[in-house]
């Protein structure tokens, strides 16, 4: 029996909780986001940090984060001109309290489960369902990996292991992909390489870890859709015995059961008789096959969607700091083991400890990171770049909008949104342009490619291709009723330009130098103003303020 | 974290590279430190490739390896070449005029003899199996070499029918060293300038943009605003050259020596590549699965790869780029001997040819050679393996010294059982 870190940590948290409780309540009331913003200023050991964000960077990265858009401008106006000092919590609690919350968490977990392989609204909708109903995440990743076709709400789940199991060109059914994926994503650990062999690199990754889970993957079959349900769908065969495997470097032998990686093994009931085998018995006639009682793959999601096993919560916590923070505390997200240290360890303990606690309770902890000072600080570096470490976390990262959250904050700031996403406004004879068409083009040029994990989104030549050249792009920059060029073009003075220019793309005040740039631009192309106008906006919206969450 | 580099990583570190030892060239073309000329010549020492695929299977009996008046010999006869001794077939004319900077080695025995599988093991390189897919030759010279100082795409593949980025040749290395492919020999979609933005407007507006970028990225880090530049800078740089990429705009006496032809449209496209800086250029051709009907189809097909590929090895010798540029023109398999029932012939990985030419290669060399009914190589053969590490050593690249590193995971650029075919090399 190996005993790893992993096994070691509950007891840990356990004897912490003990200690915990016999304190005083004002001691262990104190809310987290303190608690994390003490742990990272005691790691950061005297070294300046950024200063906080301003109100307007503040504004911009919650409304993208917890919305998946920028505010509008008025909103941005409104923000700005607030004078209470709670109004950054209120923020949180008024975009937390939006519908648009749960479409942004459903649209964000999506691109993270789902790697960009493919759409599709049943899945769709069941996360932002459930993102609706804040699921705790146990139960959502129970639901993924062990999906109930029967019931239709929850059929929608199934998609993350019917789309990878479905079988591409010439390709054989992707059961190793599949295994892979639960690893990376669920309990944070890429165990590829011990398919058929221990890590060479890893010294916790072991060959079982990843035949444990790979053997309930690779017990289902794939069902077409229109048989038994509308969807494709997977069933269960019978297992009575272990699964054997052998190590091609070492020729040593191996046999597990349904296993958690890195965890318990689930014991296979030594049934015999027919009844004791079968819910529904294989009807020879029909040729149809059997519901067999035991199923792998339920037990082994029970058992690695669970508090007892501390992998999970440590990969949900360190995907929830990423995804506000733009870095994991553990890098990279999916190779956790007891030689690759979180940055912040007593941190890490933290939030996965406290995350248990709370029942898997995602948007308790997301709302929490968005209280900590370490969320609100300014992307501006308080030194040079190299005194600046990233795993301090002493400036906010810059990240990259997503595709998606770039396609609707372009068409918000064009102010082509009521024509393009409610179809409201198109002059007679013009060809309307659908939503779907703009976010695919916005995909295809902005996206990663379909199975490359979206951590981080790198530039590319293709995107910046489309954004000089693509018509779409250069459509919206054309005066048309309603939209921005049309508005500014309609104002007279530079500064009020500049004003709602600013405002409406960068959702903040211009400077002075800035409204000086446009005065002398405008000045210089005095004999055709609209297109001047389109040329300066187009500028702004391909520039690097626009598309980062900074 | 990824271990892999990015492209402009690359950019970066040859940028500083030239910067200490030659004088900050890169800097020098932008900033006119250096003059265009001493930058051009500069550049024409940079290393690159012209990989000319002929999809389907060249018959090596047609081409490069004729066995008149054998058995399996077929109807063509052999001309002489500019090497006293060596002979192509009669359907090669140019190329027999061009077999002093050839370098051909008649003695490939490879394993696959399937398309589907054989298409991507031979252009892998076929190394042993590690679990994950290898790259296709191009890719791995856009992740060992970038770009050149050009900043033009590192790896640009023109072809018949779709073009895009393609990110399949990249194997693990990821999509970002797949290929910037001219479908149709057509540039990519957004490629040129919008048509309604004249040059001025577009630079005017891009300078706007550069004023803002300026401000926002200073104070901070300079990783994360670099890499967004870098990408808008190789978008103007390409930009500037979409006339070397518009066919409609070839001079009517090039294409008629290349050839007005699919391939000689494409290769003469593919030599403007070369010429304006693109480290790797593949040119793709498609249809030489000749099962049936071997003669005709080979009477069709080979003289018009003969045209262009001899134009284009005379034009790169001419320039002097053929110096500094390997050159290479091959199959999936070469074609059997024995002619079928339907006067085809099939496949035939056991034994076949390949041409090279240029950098780090013996010119006008005939490496190995088959028996007198061309049914097999004499002695040993080479395996693609060996190929993979004949051209790397061809381009300066030590493959028994150099590695990829997969995530940890340290994997050889070719097969480590094989070495290099020393008869070819220099």
């Amino acid at each position: 029996m190996r005993k790893s870190i992993w096994n070691r940590l509950p007891l840990a948290f356990l004897c912490l909780c003990v200690t915990l409780a016999a304190r005083p309540m004002a001691q262990t009331a104190e809310p987290l986001h303190r608690r994390v913003d003490k742990l990272i200023a005691a790691k950061a050991a005297g070294k300046p940090f950024a200063a906080p964000a301003t109100d307007a960077e503040f504004l911009r990265r919650a409304y993208l984060d917890f919305s998946g858009v920028i505010p509008t401008a008025e909103q941005a106006r409104a923000f700005l001109a607030d004078k209470s000092p709670d109004k950054r919590a209120r923020l949180i609690e008024q975009l937390f309290a939006s519908p648009k919350y749960a479409e942004r968490m459903a649209e964000a977990f999506n691109i993270q489960l789902m790697e960009r392989n493919g759409a599709n609204d049943e899945w769709r909708n069941y996360l932002t369902e459930s993102f609706r109903a804040n699921k705790p995440w146990d139960q959502l990743a129970r639901e993924i990996i062990s999906p109930d076709f029967k019931d239709e709400k929850l059929r929608g789940a199934g998609w993350f292991i019917t789309r990878r199991l479905d079988k591409v060109g010439q390709q054989d059914t992707d059961y190793p992909g599949l295994t892979r994926d639960i690893g990376r994503l669920f309990v944070g650990m890429d165990l590829q390489c011990c398919q058929c062999h221990k890590h060479l690199t890893v010294k916790d990754y072991k060959q079982v870890d990843f035949n444990g889970l790979f053997f309930p993957i690779q017990n289902l079959k794939m069902q077409a859709a229109g048989g038994d349900y509308k969807t494709a769908w997977v069933q269960e065969g019978l297992v009575t015995n272990k699964y054997q495997f052998v190590s091609v470097l070492s020729s040593v032998k191996g046999a597990t059961g349904p296993r958690v990686p890195l965890g318990v093994e689930v014991e296979i009931p030594t049934a015999t008789t027919k009844e004791e085998l079968w819910a529904v018995p294989p009807d020879p006639k029909t040729r149809k096959a059997g519901v067999p009682k035991f199923s792998p793959l339920k037990e082994l999601a029970v058992r690695l969607a669970s508090a007892d096993n501390a992998p999970f919560a440590r990969n949900i916590a360190n995907r929830a700091w990423w995804q506000l923070m733009g870095r994991g505390l553990v890098e990279p997200l999916d190779l956790q083991h007891s030689e690759n240290p979180a940055s912040h360890p007593e941190l890490f303990d933290l939030l996965a400890k406290e995350l248990t606690e709370h029942k898997f309770d995602l948007q308790w902890l997301l709302r929490e990171l968005a209280l900590t000072q370490t969320y609100a600080r300014s992307t501006v570096l308080p030194t040079s770049a190299d005194q600046v470490p990233e795993p301090l976390f002493l400036a906010a990262k810059e990240r990259p909008l997503s595709a998606e959250q770039l396609a609707r904050s372009f068409l918000l700031a064009v102010g082509e949104q009521e024509r393009v996403v409610n179809g409201k406004g198109w002059a007679e004879g013009d060809k309307p342009k659908m939503l779907k068409d703009f976010e695919k083009a916005f995909l295809a040029a902005f996206a990663n490619d379909a199975k490359e994990p979206e951590l981080t989104v790198n530039p590319t030549l293709k995107a910046a291709l489309f954004l000089r050249n693509n018509d779409q792009i250069l459509w919206a920059f054309q005066p048309r009723p309603g939209n921005l060029i049309a508005r500014i073009a309609a104002l007279k003075e530079p500064a009020q330009i500049a004003d709602d220019l600013f405002h409406t793309i960068l959702s903040r005040p211009p400077t002075t130098e800035e409204t000086a740039t446009l005065e002398k631009y405008l000045a210089k192309h005095a004999a055709d103003r609209e297109k001047a106008l389109g040329h300066f906006a187009w500028a702004m919206l391909s520039s690097m303020e626009f598309f980062t969450n900074h | 974290m990824n271990p892999l580099c990015k492209p402009w990583e690359h950019a970066t570190s040859r940028r500083q590279f030239l910067g200490a030892s030659a004088g900050a060239m890169a800097f020098g073309a932008l900033g006119g430190l250096v003059s265009p000329q001493a930058a051009e010549a500069m550049r024409k020492k940079e290393k690159q490739v012209l990989f000319v695929w002929l999809d389907g299977g060249m018959s090596q009996l047609e081409s490069w390896d004729p066995k008149p008046n054998t058995e399996f010999g077929g109807p063509f006869r052999t001309i002489k070449t500019t090497v006293p001794g060596t002979h192509f077939s009669e359907l090669m004319p140019q190329c027999a005029k061009q077999a002093h900077r050839l370098c051909v080695v008649r003695n490939i025995a490879t394993k696959d003899n399937a398309h589907s599988s054989g298409v991507a093991r031979i252009q892998r390189g076929d190394p042993k199996n590690r679990g994950v897919p290898y790259p296709f030759f191009g890719s791995s010279i856009a992740k060992l070499m970038g770009p050149t100082s050009s900043k033009l795409p590192a790896y640009v593949w023109v072809k018949p029918g779709s073009g895009g980025f393609k990110a399949e040749d990249a194997g693990f290395l990821g999509p970002k060293y797949g290929s910037l492919a001219f479908g149709d020999g057509k540039p990519p979609e957004d490629l040129l300038r919008h048509a309604s933005l004249t040059a001025e407007e577009d630079d005017e507006r891009n300078e706007l943009r550069e004023v803002f970028n300026r401000r926002y990225a200073a104070q901070r880090r300079p990783a994360y605003t670099e890499a967004s530049s870098y990408v808008f800078d190789s978008a103007r740089e390409l930009m500037k050259r979409a006339d070397i990429f518009d066919t409609t705009k070839l001079p009517a006496k090039e294409l008629d020596r290349y050839g007005r032809t699919e391939l000689g449209q494409h290769m003469l496209i593919a030599r403007n590549m070369l010429e304006a800086g693109v480290r790797f250029v593949k040119v793709g051709s498609y249809g030489w699965d000749t099962h049936g009907d071997n003669f005709n189809a080979s009477a069709s097909l080979v003289p018009k790869f003969d045209r262009a590929f001899a134009s284009i090895i005379e034009d790169l010798a001419a320039s002097g780029l053929l110096e500094h540029t390997l050159v290479i023109a091959m199959s999936e398999f070469g074609r059997t001997p024995r002619i079928n029932g339907h006067v085809g012939r099939d496949h035939w990985p056991e034994a076949w040819s390949i041409a090279m030419a240029g950098c780090g290669l013996k010119a006008g060399a005939v490496v190995g050679a088959t028996n007198d009914k061309g049914t097999d190589v004499k002695d040993k053969g080479h395996d693609i393996g060996a190929v993979f590490h004949t051209w790397f050593n061809a381009l300066g690249i030590d493959p028994k010294k150099t590695e990829y590193n997969n995530n940890g995971q340290p994997l050889p650029l070719a097969h480590d059982e094989m070495e290099a075919i020393k008869e070819a090399l220099v």
